[in-house]
């Protein structure tokens, strides 16, 4: 009797487990035509990404992988390990990965050093159908500034981050609030097109406990917008402001640009933002920022992608159908209104220098890239971001809004983010680079330091960075990234 | 004397060498090793992001540091006000603590395991839950202020203001490591012959006298020890500053392990990195110098 039952108990065990795997994964939608490649031999490939939803599509199309003969293993990092792991194991020369997951900004230094393999011979091979990514699927910044370096393919995308505007519809169009919009700025309410109208609306929509929003009374406080503004990532919601001047980073000699007059009006407005924005602000990452918006804390917010998706769904949000999504606002310039949306963080999938199976290697990376990858981006299961047309003309295989009309507005405002797009630094030393601008941009929202002040200590930081670094390799590796900047006409 | 004495003899001598052998071998490996490996890494240049070589800077990374690096300065600063008013904190509320259970016969062992519970947390997860706690709307300790002031005080962006955000940090570390101070002072106390108590109490001394001239004397080397233990943890606070605020705002709460794990994990710099870990030790040997050589006039005078 004891040991019937405990067989039925491993029985059933097993087949909840069995159920929840299977039903875990996306249904393969058919929209992509791909082909398997010849078979492999019983090869193992090691793959390495942070640790999360963002590696289940190796579990979902673990079946795809076994009927070629390649064995999947998987190699979970903390998120904010990722640079260091992988680092240390290239610098090693351990060739315990074969396939990395990384964030973009870390091409020039991986790719620079010599860790990746260039994939150009890879994507040419025939049949097409089982060897091409589909470069033109991608979006142009993405493809450009965050796949290539130096002229050649080291990547294939696998998540889209972009930033978008995210805003409340509802109190945008309710009639009342724009007649006295209208009334107060003498100007229409809408989805803030510029950088001015982001505090105009942020301030008309402040209000406090028992005041009046859209014909409700307010019973807590009410705020106009909100920023990532911790340690960390607040330096991309600064370049949102500043990218749109088409000022680079850095000079074809390597000299900062980043304390131009331009650079300080950009700061001085999130410096001004803040007034607009819930007293713990300082302490808002993608969580708070997230939470802010979809609780019903905030009117607008730039935000990653994924955001509104969560938005939409009621059990974790208090504004799910209320939400409006636009470009990131500009200034104008030129007679124009010039927009940029930063593309912090990011992932791409690469093959490793020393991986004794590169062939193998680049079609994992390829059948995640493209193959599966409408299933992947378009489900909730994982937090991947679309970044190809054909993820944005399939609005049908977005199960988690409610309507396709719904999931159509969100790909008309992503597509037009990324289309915005702006990359973070990606050459040798990014990391170094970015937490100087990080750290002082933080220093001037906290009232450490004036927006000049911070700016002009940034600029003399990262020339000591770049002679710590050797000047005249960093000049060579940035002029070959400037003219990615430039063929995507994002400098002037 | 015989060949087999001598066998004896050398046996004795020379094989308890063989069986602790390979646990000094393993030891060497992991602390003296790498000591004198990073020791040499201190006087290099190694970029990591780069692909250039090592190569030999002397004391370049050390001038760097101590005279161009602000930031260090700034990290360091942070980290002895946490230590200052931290460690004070935990030294004073620990040591009330442990004088009360003292007093407590039954009740002392189920309350002592209670205290407990914040050291055995991880820092990690305490670092977690504290950011939970001080959320400035949905934090249950601004929730408890706006109750008890009856709504007239929402209480503080305890992680956001530049203000206090070292003092939540501060909080924190209280709240973690006080129980530790109390164990250890409560096993000072426990120490002390009641024989001392009854001959002031025969004397007619107050509670106050007695507590000034026994308990507190008697006392001062274990408390040394905890302060000296404590202020070398608060040199490696960085779960809690990692999790909680980032070093922000601004860089206000940017602690010297925390800007030392930056330039190691995020930048690479190898040997800028070392060369910051070995001025740390010497700060914190000078520290723990000052406490040992206090402790010595103290048992001098006893």
């Amino acid at each position: 009797m004891k040991v019937y039952r405990g067989a039925m108990l491993w029985l059933v065990l097993a087949l909840v487990l069995a159920t929840a795997a299977v039903a875990q994964a996306p249904p393969p939608l058919s929209v992509v035509k791909w082909d398997y490649p010849p078979p492999f031999k019983n090869v193992t490939i090691n793959v390495v990404g942070d640790a999360g939803h963002n590696l289940k599509p190796y579990e979902f199309w673990k079946g795809d992988f076994e009927k070629v003969g390649i064995t999947i293993q998987i190699i979970e990092v903390p998120f904010e390990g990722v640079y260091e792991k992988e680092k240390t194991e290239f610098v090693a020369g351990t060739g315990a990965f074969d396939v990395v997951t990384f964030y973009p900004a870390y091409i020039g230094d991986f790719a620079g050093n010599g860790y990746l393999e260039p994939l150009d011979k890879y994507m040419k091979k025939t049949p097409a159908s089982a060897w091409d990514p589909n470069a033109a699927d991608v979006l142009g910044p993405f493809w450009e500034l965050y796949c290539k370096f130096d002229g050649k393919v080291y990547a294939l995308p696998i998540d889209g981050d972009v930033l978008m505007l995210q805003f409340r519809k509802d109190l945008i169009e309710n009639p009342q609030e724009k007649a006295a919009f209208k009334a107060k700025y003498g100007k229409e309410l809408k989805a803030p097109e510029t950088w001015q109208d982001w505090l105009d609306i942020g301030q008309f929509f402040t209000r406090k406990k028992g005041a009046k929003l859209a014909g409700q009374v307010l019973e807590r406080d009410f705020y106009g917008s909100a920023e990532f503004a911790k340690r960390g990532f607040s330096f991309a919601w600064f370049l949102n402001r500043w990218a749109p001047f088409g000022d680079p980073y850095f000079d074809k000699d390597m000299k900062p640009q980043i304390a131009s007059a331009n650079a300080v009006k950009a700061l001085q407005n999130m410096v001004d933002s803040l007034k607009n924005s819930p007293p713990d602000v300082l302490g808002y990452g993608y969580d708070e920022l997230r939470d802010a918006f979809v609780k019903s804390t905030v009117a607008m917010v730039v935000q990653w992608t994924d955001v509104p998706k969560k938005g939409d769904d009621p059990s974790q949000s208090a504004i799910a159908g209320k939400i409006g999504v636009g470009r990131v606002p500009g200034w104008p310039i030129g007679g124009k209104v010039v927009h940029r949306s930063m593309m912090p963080v990011g992932r791409v999938v690469a093959v490793a220098a020393d991986c004794r199976n590169k062939e193998a290697a680049y079609w994992v990376a390829k059948h995640i890239s493209y193959d599966r990858s409408l299933e992947d981006v378009s489900t909730a299961l994982t937090g991947l971001d679309p970044y190809r047309t054909t993820h944005f003309k399939n609005p049908q295989a977005y199960k988690m809004f409610p309507t396709e009309a719904r999931a159509q507005d969100y790909l008309k405002g992503v597509e037009a983010a990324m289309a915005d797009g702006y990359p973070e630094i990606f050459i040798p030393g990014a990391a170094q680079y970015e937490d100087s601008l990080d750290l002082h941009v933080n220093k001037a929202l906290a009232g450490q330091e004036s927006p000049k002040q911070a700016l002009d200590a940034v600029a003399k930081e990262w020339d000591a960075i770049t002679d710590k670094l050797g000047r005249a390799k960093q000049i060579e590796l940035w002029r070959k990234a400037l003219q990615a900047y430039s063929s995507l006409g994002l400098i002037k | 004397m015989s060949e087999n004495r001598l066998l004896l003899r050398w046996r004795r001598r020379r094989v308890p060498i063989f069986f602790v052998l390979p646990a000094v071998i393993t030891l060497l490996a992991i602390t003296v090793f790498p000591l004198i490996y990073e020791l040499r890494l201190a006087f290099m240049s190694w970029e990591l992001t780069t692909s250039e070589p090592a190569r030999f800077v002397a004391l370049g990374n050390f001038a760097t540091i101590l005279f161009h690096d602000s930031r260090f300065w700034s990290s360091l600063r942070v980290t002895l006000t946490l230590l200052l008013f931290g460690v004070s904190a935990e030294v004073a509320i620990g040591t009330g603590l442990a004088l009360l259970l003292n007093r407590l016969r039954r009740s002392r062992t189920m309350l002592v395991s209670l205290f407990l519970i914040p050291v055995l947390i991880a820092p990690v997860v305490a670092g977690f839950q504290f950011r939970m706690i001080y959320h400035d709307q949905f934090g249950p300790l601004n929730y408890l202020i706006e109750m008890a002031t009856g709504g007239r005080w929402r209480g503080f962006a305890w992680i956001a203001d530049p203000k206090i955000a070292l003092l939540a940090i501060v909080m924190t570390d209280i709240w973690q490591w006080t129980p530790f101070l109390m164990l250890i002072i409560l096993a000072g106390l426990q120490s002390i012959s009641l024989e001392l108590y009854e001959a002031a109490e025969v004397d007619g001394a107050s509670a106050g006298q007695t507590f000034g001239r026994i308990t507190l004397p008697l006392l001062l080397p274990v408390i040394i020890i905890g302060i000296l233990i404590r202020a070398m943890d608060s040199f490696k606070l960085f779960d809690i500053i990692y999790l909680v605020t980032g070093g922000g705002p601004g860089n206000v709460t940017e602690t010297i392990s925390f800007y030392t794990y930056l330039q190691g994990f995020k930048f690479f710099s190898l040997g800028y990195t070392a060369a910051m870990a070995f001025l740390q030790l010497v700060v914190i040997t000078v520290i723990a110098q000052f406490f040992v050589n206090f402790q010595k006039r103290q048992a001098g005078r006893g």
